[in-house]
């Protein structure tokens, strides 16, 4: 009976890591890796140090020529933003946002790589900030 | 095998009937004889100079057993002028308001200790203490021990603590005007015009203006004035020229600050791990309830100014600040 069991339990395991594996993979940030190739930034937004947003209007997203332009306030302190992407479903970001970025080299913008949910796909997105002048 | 099973399954599951339907007698509790105390501390957030700490000593005996004496508070350091032992016992009415019934004479603080002698014939009472921190006990760890008399001989005592008095500094509700108090000094907590700003140069930390400039939003700012480019229209005193880091916050409403519902406490380890290195010398667009984090030009003081109010009209701010020399 003892060793039925064991049996049962070993062939179960072993059909269990089987499907996990090679259904659905992760890669090397522990995100699944899925059959997505949707690859494009949805929606775009700039905090300040105080968590609050800098943009004076909503940001144009052009996902053909993979920019994103957005305006600031004037005033805004470019070496303390903190961005954050909205990206399709299973896409990534790289490089990966960790903290305050700084902006303020607005000759040569950030430019930010969304990866696709089946890791094929890779888009880079220029980000162009406009500071509002002064009248 | 089977059997082997169903003997331990057997077993466990007489153990598990046994122990859950076992029922526990309830025993009405036994009131506690001779003089018993009890404290708690009412106030809440950093212990600052300047501030009262805020206790209530709770002391009873057995009506049969006699009645209070006198009742004493000792702190390991003596209380600034101010703190005492309230000589009324409260309680709260229907409409939730505390009415305070008067149960010994004034206290009457000697050093370290405070006192007050019952007038009443009471069994219980409870007083409320008010210390009040003094400027020697700044950085340093307070104790206080409250302790009661009853007239049959018997005595009690509680401790509390030890607490941590702060080292920062508070000032409340400086009101800054445009082209007028417009200076801000840190390091004085203090504001200046332009002619008092002379004078004290070399301590002006940040300059209050207020623009409304079409196109653009500006309205109520703090400047460092080294950062000519955000101070359009004015002219520094001779020497103000310091460039003060500047960081906003927002949503961060200090309780002894802003006064508000927020039970949010700025503390010295705050000002101890904020990191302001790259932070501006600027804070333009700044609204009411926001705030503030600065650190002096030397480095010596970090500060957070929160703002209380702003108008438009009168081109007004009204800031109050917490402050700790980190250098």
């Amino acid at each position: 009976m003892k060793k039925y069991f064991i049996t049962s339990f070993a062939i179960l395991l072993v059909a269990f890591v089987f499907v996990r594996c090679n259904k659905f993979p992760i890669d090397e940030d522990g995100l699944l890796i899925t059959s997505r190739a949707q690859c494009y930034v949805s929606n775009f937004e700039l905090l300040g140090s105080d968590f609050q947003t800098v943009r004076t209007q909503a940001p144009v997203i052009d996902t053909t020529a993979l920019t994103i332009n957005t305006i600031v306030f004037y005033g805004t302190d470019l070496k303390n933003l903190y961005p954050q992407f909205s990206l399709v479903t299973d896409a990534k970001l790289d490089p990966k946002i960790v903290g305050k970025v700084d902006f303020s080299d607005l000759a040569n913008p950030k430019k930010y790589t969304v990866i696709s949910g089946n890791r094929q796909v890779k888009k880079t997105y220029t980000v162009y900030i406009t500071v509002q002048p002064k009248p | 095998m089977q059997n082997k099973y169903f003997g331990l399954i057997f077993l466990m599951v007489v153990v598990i009937f046994f122990s859950s339907c076992k029922e526990k007698e309830y025993a009405i509790p036994l009131p506690q004889t001779g003089l018993n105390n009890d404290c708690i501390k009412r106030s809440l957030g950093p212990n600052i100079v300047g501030m009262n700490i805020e206790f209530t000593y709770a002391m009873a005996l057995p009506n049969a057993t006699g009645k209070l004496v006198s009742s004493q508070v000792e702190a390991t350091i003596a209380g600034a002028a101010g703190t005492y032992l309230e000589n009324k016992s409260y309680y709260t009415n229907g409409s939730g308001v505390d009415i305070g019934i008067v149960v010994g004479t004034p206290s009457v603080t000697t050093g370290t200790k405070t006192e007050v002698v019952f007038s009443k014939d009471t069994c219980a009472s409870t007083l409320r203490y008010f210390y009040y921190i003094p400027e020697e006990a700044r950085g340093k760890s307070i104790t206080f021990t409250f302790s009661a008399k009853s007239s049959d001989g018997e005595s009690v005592s509680y401790k509390m603590g030890p607490y941590v008095i702060s080292k920062m500094d508070m000032k409340l509700d400086l009101v800054l005007s445009d082209n007028n108090n417009s200076y801000l000094s840190i390091a004085d907590m203090a504001v200046y015009n332009s002619a008092t700003a002379v004078a004290n140069a070399d301590k002006i930390d940040l300059v209050y203006l207020y623009r409304a400039i079409t196109g653009i939003t500006f309205l109520h700012s703090l400047v460092s004035p080294a950062n000519t480019e955000y101070l359009p229209g004015v002219t520094l005193p001779a020497g103000v020229t310091k460039s003060t880091k500047v960081s906003k916050a927002w949503a961060l409403r200090d309780f002894n600050l802003a006064r508000l519902q927020y039970g949010i406490y700025i503390d010295d380890v705050d000002f101890d791990v904020i990191d302001l290195k790259d932070a501006p010398n600027y804070a333009i667009n700044t609204k009411a309830e926001a705030g503030v984090w600065v650190e002096t030009a030397d480095g010596k003081y970090r500060a957070y100014v929160y703002v209380n109010k702003v108008d438009n009209t009168a081109k007004t701010m009204t800031v109050s600040i917490k402050r700790l020399q980190v250098k």
